[in-house]
């Protein structure tokens, strides 16, 4: 078992880099995609008249990360118009959670997990693994952006651990679970991932 | 093993097809929802009140009793299922949601018609996509059958049930948290008083129970609360969903009478530890909860037992020191979440506890100074004595942030960080000295 210094808290909290949207570029993204309009449309009349906007800030703030990749302050702002939000409460939601991306990350982000069932079973040695094929630290990105490695928490399968999780950006989520790694499971993992696909056929 | 057969939550794990309506109905599913549909409220809840039934998300809290606190003259009431699942150790509620989502489905049901809940929430851990596919699914299959939406069962009762997911946020766990969360804000705690149940969701009264606790309920209806109370022990009904991860031959989810101990979870249901190595430390409910030694294990893991048992030891602040829980009461340990941390006598148990704390740290939401500020220094120092760079003083240090934060904060997270620590430091203090007392050494040096 190693671990990395603690980070201070400064460090730890997800500062949100407002950018500024530039014509043209991905980063500006002009309107959310049809299918995030058809579930607005659906989830709308679930919540009590008045609070529908706000309490669909999660879940479209989610789909938007979807539909481009990360949530940045152009995104915010889309998000907050749609919703009849300000910016700042949809930003102060965005920093909040863990899920959201705040900036563009590779195409592939590698979520392994080291909390104690893991950490238990050797997730350290599986985390410095992929810290050292990929040349990064924690959250960071591959030299070729292909991967972002982050350690995350506790994803509730600790008896089959160590346990990742991949998400691919711009994909709707793969909802698969890699389970009992060790160093050849993530040697294989990790040259899917290179090859530019996911290793289905390794998860459950 | 006669005395594990019963089952009540999951007989039928790891079966694919139990996962859709037309398999839950054929083993008598939604019988007992359609049943409730034609009963009054109240005889629902007495026999809740009779199956001694306890919330199964952490505080062990009598599920009737939860209830009763909703203001008989209000108008709205909602039903929140906490189905965000991350207490580190516990994987059992992925489970049901994953083999038996039907069986939540309709024990939402017999619970919305007790507590006259119109309209109910599942908040679903954003990280379980599958769970959350696999739940959306059978929650479909239930609306096209007309068993969700307007006047279900071709009865008077009409119930809508939406599923909320979490963005990655343990402190969202937190019921209060949850609550602000699903209002679509970040996930801060709120302090109690008002309980949930008075004041929750848009300032309503407001339910929450977890999976488990709910999916309780249609074998309680189907059996009676009796019936349910007898399977348990004293003050606490039925069986219990237990997850075990670590060092043992077998790990996993098990469904197990309360009576059962932690020697016997370790030895005759997990197959006993990993390569026939010792146990060094056993966490009985999900890493919030305080370790227990080796000779503590012959306790049932049952909830007043792992709080009252003498043959555990006292959580200390310092040697000779009892921990104050508040109104003179002494900390042992607790049922928690049912998550089992099972450590072998290869464990280093200093850094297993750092790895504890700086999980905490992590989560920490930040509302509350002694928590924020706290749980980093308990990280930092931890950190020090575990990798080896610890300075003297460290252990009392320590011990002293430890209990500046229980006690002292708006949410239980301030105590989830506090109490496991004083715990190592009490039963393995030896060990965080062994370290600070060797730190720097060049390796091999005497
Ligand atoms: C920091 C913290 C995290 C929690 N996480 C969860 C959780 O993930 N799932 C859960 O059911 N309860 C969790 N709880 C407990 C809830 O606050 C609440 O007591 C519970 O959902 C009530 O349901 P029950 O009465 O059926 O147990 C957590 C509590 C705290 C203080
Ligand atoms: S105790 Fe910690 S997590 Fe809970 S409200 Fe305070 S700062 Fe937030
Ligand atoms: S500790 Fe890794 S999944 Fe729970």
């Amino acid at each position: 078992m190693a671990g990395s210094e603690p980070l201070t808290k400064m460090q730890r909290h997800p500062s949100f880099r407002a950018r500024k949207a530039v014509p043209g570029k991905e980063l500006s993204p002009q309107e959310l995609s049809p299918q995030i309009e058809a579930r607005i449309q659906q989830l709308w009349p679930r919540f009590p008249e008045g609070r529908a906007g706000q309490a669909l800030c999660l879940p479209v703030l989610y789909l938007a990360q979807e539909q481009f990749g990360y949530v940045d302050a152009a995104v915010v702002d889309l998000v907050a118009a749609r919703l009849g939000l300000t910016a700042a409460h949809v930003t102060g939601v965005a920093t909040f959670y863990f899920m959201i991306n705040k900036a563009r990350p590779g195409r592939y982000h590698l979520q392994v997990c080291t909390n104690i069932g893991c950490q238990l079973m050797g997730a350290y040695d599986v985390f410095e693994r992929c810290k050292k094929r990929l040349g990064v630290e924690n959250k960071g990105t591959s030299a070729d952006g292909n991967v972002t490695l982050t350690e995350v928490e506790c994803l509730a399968a600790c008896g089959y651990g160590p346990v990742a999780q991949i998400a691919e950006r711009e994909k709707p989520e793969i909802p698969l679970y890699f389970e009992n790694l060790d160093a050849k499971r993530i040697d294989a993992i990790l040259d899917a991932l290179a090859e530019g696909r996911v290793p289905t056929e390794l998860g459950n | 093993m006669g005395l594990f057969d019963v089952k009540i939550i999951s007989e039928h794990f790891g079966v694919p097809e139990a996962k859709g309506l037309e398999y839950y109905e054929r083993k008598g599913g939604y019988r007992n929802a359609r049943k409730a549909c034609g009963m009054a409220p109240e005889s629902i809840a007495a026999e809740v009140q009779a199956s001694n039934l306890r919330g199964r998300g952490g505080a062990g809290f009598p599920t009737a009793m939860k209830w009763s606190f909703v203001p008989k003259d209000a108008d709205t009431v909602y039903l929140v299922v906490n189905a965000d699942e991350s207490e580190p150790g516990t994987f059992k509620d992925r489970h049901i949601l994953f083999w038996n989502p039907h069986m939540l489905v309709e024990g939402m049901i017999i619970a919305s018609v007790a507590l006259k809940v119109r309209n109910a929430y599942i908040y679903i851990r954003g990280e379980m996509a599958r769970e959350y596919q696999v739940l959306q699914a059978a929650i479909d299959e239930a609306y096209a059958k007309g068993y969700l939406g307007e006047r279900i069962f071709g009865s008077g009762t009409s119930l809508d049930i939406t599923v909320y997911r979490g963005l990655g946020a343990y402190i969202c766990g937190e019921e209060t948290a949850l609550l602000s969360s699903l209002e679509g804000g970040r996930g801060w705690p709120r302090l109690k008083p008002p309980f949930p149940a008075v004041k929750g969701l848009w300032g309503k009264p407001t339910i929450v129970n977890n999976v488990e606790t709910i999916a309780n309920l249609p074998w309680i209806l189907e059996h009676g609360g009796k019936a349910f109370a007898d399977l348990g022990t004293g003050r606490s009904g039925g069986l219990r969903l237990v997850s075990v991860c670590g060092h043992v031959n077998k790990p996993g989810v098990y469904e197990l009478p309360l009576t059962v101990t932690g020697r016997q979870l370790i030895d005759e249901v997990c197959g006993g530890i990993k390569g026939g190595r010792k146990v060094k430390g056993v966490i009985p409910g999900g890493v919030s909860m305080p370790v227990l030694a080796p000779d503590e294990l012959d306790v049932p893991f049952e909830f007043d037992a792992l709080q009252k048992d003498e043959r555990i030891r006292e959580v200390e602040v310092r040697p000779g020191q009892k921990f104050d829980l508040g109104g003179n009461r002494t900390l042992r340990t607790m049922a928690g979440s049912g998550g089992v941390v099972v450590m072998d006598d290869t464990t280093d148990i200093t850094q297993a506890a750092w790895r504890i704390v700086h999980f905490f740290a992590e989560e920490s939401c930040g509302q509350c100074t002694p928590c924020r500020e706290g749980t980093g220094w308990l990280a930092q120092v931890a950190h020090r004595i575990a990798f080896d760079h610890g300075r003297a003083g460290d252990v009392d240090l320590l011990a002293s942030i430890a209990d500046g934060i229980a006690g002292n904060t708006i949410c239980a997270l301030g105590d989830a960080a506090a109490w496991p620590t004083l715990a190592f430091l009490t039963k393995y203090r030896d060990e965080f000295e062994a370290k600070v007392r060797n730190a720097h050494r060049p390796k091999g040096a005497a």
